[in-house]
């Protein structure tokens, strides 16, 4: 075993170990906090798989966070309080009886043309799996459009920054059946027994701190087996691959499942901690944040990107709750987006490899420009 | 029915005047420029202090404004832009902290306060800017009544298109330019100064911006963050239209422009952008080059 190795194992070691132990020094409104955090650092580990080892620049990936979010949330939504007590047979959502017609029977039937769709949220197991199952199904069937067809390069990420747009406008366009722009508010707890997942509780903390640790370990692992490998040969010689005999596509849609599975279950936690599921989630913004957080850990490590996430939004909580910061922070993370980019092109992991590389005694001979794939250049340039 | 065929006509006429700008920083240059868009809102508010500071109208504030981000432009791409040429994914991401940059310069210059001052007539949310008198009416034309600002906004895209395609295929510098798309290695060993030709390129399609926020700003409200969904109005139009083909943005801004017009008449705003989103992913998966790629090696 190599020294770079078993350094990478000990890192990940020791992230689990320090995440699992927070609660025993941290109060609930800081492991609150840090709970999301460690959600955002899902997040990068979804990007991270998606674009340092698949070469796929998704700028859409709120897409799969937001309707993991969101259907999650509809099924707290049915669960809470306000409305199982609105007097109808099955529990209604406050919104739909603002937005329902006078007369409409108080029924999740037909209280509003569409709110038929949200009869199965009853059970709160149907929000659990659906928020996950139906991105994963979505990116499937998205990557298999878009990859059959060898779409690549930038017009992957113009497709699905629409399709994020597009999510958007319908999810505040259908008012009566999303609550528009104002979002689900006003959500349960996740209920297993007689017990309830407060979102301040420790338990909630270390669902969300479990979950992180699979999902990196899982990656990890994922990527090292054969698929693994055969999907950075993709990324960085398609056509290659595909001389060689590898069916690309398949190992290219694969991939984007499963990383629109991360982003999916790091919606449906968000939920759970945050309590609410709100359009921001699907803004370009909020999107294209994901992958500069990754950017600033490193693109192509997995626990690189999920810390970067971290820290970024640690380092903007902490700057806009900074009297002398309040006016200027954002601009303050603008400046440190562009000059990670200029100047740490692999991020903070490239740092970490680099300093370990001098203690070693040794040079990494890993250049910049391996760090991005070459297929994106010709392809997204128009063949030039 | 001319009416909404004139509607999606200036609607398409700022998207282009928009693309333009992309359409050339991105084919000639492999550049992904994010803060484009915020360009525009910088063009657009050039074109409010010019009223309240210089007393400038409506029209001077077009050649003003194209200086005042053409220097812009030439700054992000001295500083920033330089350094990525190649890595076409890292120039979106670097370019973003631009866009946020400058969001923020005028949120902290223009907003309600900063540091107690106050900047008079301004506020985080703009009205419009007045127009000339001469501009807000209408004509009669064919028989309906024809919205004289949305013509000016119109004959000016005209005109800075037929500028670009003179500058570009007519002019040696075009040519310089057109070199530098098809192979930057190849023009370098000819002779031709790419990092000059770059940054002048760069400038100009800012410029572009610039001038697209002066008409924004005719009709629209300016506020700081109007910028990012304009950039992606205008990657749109480049990436249906092909990259690289000045016939391609005007092509698809017109397309777009046109069926944004007639959803939007036909229905309303939110449903017209959703219907644009829509048609957008469904020609990029049907040709995933754009609609006007021209053929590459």
């Amino acid at each position: 075993m190599t020294a770079k190795r078993q350094f990478e194992i000990a890192s990940y070691v020791l992230f689990i170990a320090l995440i699992l132990v927070l609660p025993a020094f941290l109060g609930e409104f800081w492991l609150n906090r840090i709970a999301k955090y460690l959600v955002f650092g899902m997040l990068g580990v979804a990007i991270c798989l998606s674009w340092g080892y698949a070469g796929i620049l998704n700028l859409g990936q709120g897409l799969f966070f937001g309707l993991g979010a969101y259907l999650m949330a509809m099924s707290l939504k049915l669960a809470s309080n306000t409305s199982m007590q609105q007097g109808s047979d099955t529990p209604i959502p406050d919104f739909m009886f603002w937005n329902a017609e006078p007369g409409a029977k108080p029924d999740l039937c037909c209280i509003t043309k569409t709110s038929f769709l949200w009869i199965p949220f009853q059970s709160q197991w149907v929000g659990l799996v659906m928020a996950v199952a139906v991105p994963t199904v979505a990116a499937a069937a998205l990557g298999a459009v878009i990859f059959k067809k060898r779409i690549a390069g930038v017009f992957i990420s113009i497709i699905t920054l629409a399709l994020v747009l597009l999510a958007r406008l319908l999810v505040i366009d259908g008012q009566p059946l999303t609550n528009g722009f104002n979002g689900l508010t006003d959500l349960g707890s996740f209920t297993l027994g007689d017990f309830s997942f407060d979102s301040y509780g420790k338990p909630t903390y270390y669902v969300v701190a479990t979950a992180l640790a699979l999902v990196l370990v899982g990656t990890r692992l994922l990527v090292e087996t054969r698929a693994g490998l055969v999907l950075q040969a993709v990324r960085d010689d398609a056509n290659r691959a595909r001389y060689l005999g590898f069916d690309v596509p398949n190992y290219q849609v694969f991939f984007f499942a499963v990383s629109a599975a991360i982003a999916g279950l790091a919606g449906l936690l968000y939920v759970n901690v945050a309590e609410f599921a709100s359009p921001t989630f699907l803004d370009l913004s909020f999107s294209i944040t994901m992958v500069v957080w990754a950017a600033v850990g490193g693109r192509n490590s997995l626990l690189g990107a999920c810390i970067g996430a971290i820290l970024i939004n640690m380092a903007e909580a902490g700057m806009s709750e900074t009297q002398s910061l309040v006016e200027s922070w954002r601009a303050i993370i603008g400046l440190i987006f562009i000059l990670v980019v200029l100047f740490l092109p692999r991020g903070l992991a490239g740092l970490a490899d680099d300093a370990l590389g001098a203690l070693l005694g040794r040079r990494r001979g890993r250049s910049v420009a391996a760090s991005e794939p070459d297929a994106v250049h010709a392809s997204s340039k128009g063949g030039l | 029915m001319v009416d909404v065929i004139l509607i999606g006509l200036s609607l398409g006429s700022i998207l282009l005047l928009i693309a333009l700008g992309l359409a050339i920083t991105y084919g000639a240059m492999g550049v992904i420029n994010m803060a484009h868009g915020d360009l525009v809102m910088v063009g657009a508010y050039t074109t409010v202090m010019a009223g309240i500071w210089l007393h400038l109208g409506f029209l001077a504030s077009i050649p003003l404004a194209f200086v005042v981000t053409a220097a812009i432009g030439l700054a992000i791409e001295k500083l920033i832009v330089r350094h990525l040429y190649g890595r076409l994914l890292d120039t979106l991401l670097a370019t973003w902290g631009v866009a946020i940059l400058l969001q923020q310069a005028v949120r902290l210059e223009f907003g309600a306060s900063f540091f107690g001052r106050h900047v008079e007539g301004l506020g985080s949310g703009l009205q419009k800017v007045d127009v000339p008198t001469w501009m807000t009416g209408s004509a009669r034309l064919l028989g309906t009544d024809v919205n004289l600002y949305r013509t000016f906004i119109i004959g000016v895209t005209l005109i800075l298109a037929a500028v670009t395609w003179f500058i570009m295929y007519r002019l040696p510098i075009g040519t310089q330019v057109r070199a530098i798309m098809r192979n930057p290695k190849m023009a370098a060993a000819c002779g031709i100064d790419v990092e000059r030709v770059n940054a002048m390129t760069f400038a100009y399609g800012s410029g572009l911006a610039g001038v697209a926020g002066v008409m924004m700003s005719g009709f629209k409200t300016v506020f700081p963050d109007m910028g990012t969904p304009l950039v992606v109005d205008g990657f749109l139009v480049v990436v249906v239209g092909g990259v690289g083909s000045l016939f391609g943005a005007v092509a698809a801004s017109g397309l777009l422009g046109q069926i944004n017009g007639v959803v939007a008449a036909a229905t309303n705003d939110t449903l017209a952008r959703a219907v644009i989103f829509a048609v957008v992913i469904a020609i990029i998966v049907l040709k995933p080059r754009g609609l006007f790629s021209y053929k590459g090696r």
